[in-house]
């Protein structure tokens, strides 16, 4: 805090104030930056919720919902135990990775995988480097995470617990850092094979490659779609599942509830040690239009 | 919580180093304060700001780089995407585009390339924009040039 207040006494710049603590007697002195502040109030509102809650209450929140969403949440209850809910700022999908990918490596103790990743992390320092990215601009994000790999692991001086691995994800000053390092990891891994990328991004919008990764992959708050999740399953190499929510029905009448799963290119499939089937994902995320929870399968 | 002074100490370090890398920019950091810093940058040539030096303060917030810093003019300028008085600046990156991926000496690129492509669409100074807007170039550009002669240049003598 102190830093901040630094800023806020000799500064000649008043809306460096935050929203929460000034009032504003004329709109005209309302500018961008308290829109700004403001919504930061909002995000750090938001970021204190990650409860995680049997699949019932899923349920309960669609009571008197469509009867399709509440056939199909019956259809996801036999397979799946719980739900985690992740906060709702743009980087659901970023941050559901983050705690159930380090959740996994705690639970099983998954040194194999701790191993394998770090040349896929080093890959894309490399690649970062090579698109012209100041190492500067990323080097403290990517640290901030491989310290978190490391924490994850059981004794050593830094191992945390369950308890703090939740507590650290509601942290904005981890939190945020490994969400951003996930975003560089994605940028530079769909700008080495923009090809690849291409077709799919102008399907949706209308910018260039390098465009969309400055707009819509490394802002913090921009929210991710397929091409974000390809990018960072196959920088990473981890697979994830999608568990698709909505209200689309088939036409033979049975409900069943989609899902997908986003593999990596082959031969760099982590042995998912805790599962008990090889090479199935070990990340289930459910996805709601406009939004990505952590499930928990039985 | 010191990562914001961790990375402006690097900023500073690299600015440092390439003093002399990119002549248009100057950037200070303030002798007793990291999160305050001035930058001096040159009017873009072909521009009505040609040959004008323009003074820029940047205040950084204590989450930088995850939030952006806050940037004026301090130089008055005639430009759409600038508030006349307040010297705020309209560009997406200081704003919903920003990203950690930026640093103070890029901020200061895009201002200049925002001083050369002005985007009378979205005005901050709404003479300036509207100007631009229904064609009359030449009003905008004299407009300009009159301001950074008389706000941006060295006096004489």
């Amino acid at each position: 805090m102190q830093s901040k207040d630094a800023v806020v006494e000799d500064g000649e710049i008043t809306s460096s104030v935050t929203a929460a603590d000034s009032e504003f007697d004329e709109w005209n002195n309302f500018g961008d930056d308290d829109i700004m502040q403001q919504q930061y109030t909002i995000q750090a509102d938001e970021a204190k919720k990650i409860p995680f809650e049997p699949l019932s209450s899923l349920a309960a929140e669609y009571n008197s919902g469509s009867p399709i969403l509440l056939e199909k949440i019956k259809v996801l209850d036999e397979q799946y135990a719980a739900i985690r809910r992740t906060r709702g700022d743009g980087n659901c999908f970023f941050r559901s990775f983050m705690f159930s990918y380090l959740e996994h490596i705690m639970e099983c103790q998954d040194q194999a995988e701790v191993d394998r990743i770090q040349p896929n992390v080093e890959k894309s320092r490399k690649a970062l480097q090579t698109l012209g990215y100041a190492d500067l601009t990323f080097e403290d994000f990517f640290a901030l995470f491989l310290e978190q790999l490391e924490c994850v692991i059981q004794g050593k001086e830094t191992s945390i617990s369950h308890e703090e691995l939740v507590i650290r994800s509601r942290d904005q000053s981890i939190s945020d850092y490994v969400v951003m390092f996930f975003r560089f990891v994605t940028s530079a891994e769909i700008q080495m094979r923009t090809e690849f990328f291409e077709p799919f991004i102008l399907g949706l919008t209308n910018t260039t490659v390098e465009q969309f990764c400055k707009l819509s992959v490394e802002p913090m708050g921009e929210e991710s779609d397929h091409v974000h999740i390809t990018a960072l399953s196959d920088a990473l190499g981890v697979p994830i599942r999608v568990v698709y929510l909505d209200r689309s029905s088939c036409d033979t009448g049975g409900v069943s509830v989609n899902h997908h799963d986003f593999m990596p290119a082959a031969g760099d499939l982590p042995n998912a040690s805790c599962s008990s089937v090889k090479n199935s994902p070990f990340i289930t995320l459910l996805y709601r239009p406009g939004h990505y929870d952590i499930l928990y399968p039985k | 919580m010191q990562a914001s002074k961790a990375r402006l100490f690097k900023e500073y370090h690299e600015v440092q180093r390439e003093k002399t890398a990119d002549p248009d920019i100057q950037l200070v950091c303030d002798e007793s304060n990291i999160f305050k810093w001035t930058a001096f940058i040159k009017g873009p040539s072909e521009t009505p700001y040609e040959g004008g030096v323009f003074q820029l303060s940047f205040s950084v917030p204590e989450q930088y780089p995850l939030q952006p810093p806050q940037v004026r003019f301090l130089t008055k300028i005639f430009h759409p995407n600038v508030h006349f008085k307040t010297g705020e600046i309209c560009l997406d990156i200081l704003k919903n585009a920003w990203s950690p991926a930026w640093t103070l000496q890029s901020v200061c690129r895009a201002i200049i390339a925002l001083m050369a492509h002005p985007e009378p669409d979205s005005p901050l100074n709404c003479d300036s924009g509207n100007l631009l807007r229904s064609g009359d170039v030449r009003g905008y550009q004299s407009m300009a040039k009159m301001y950074t002669r008389l706000a941006a240049m060295p006096k004489k003598g």
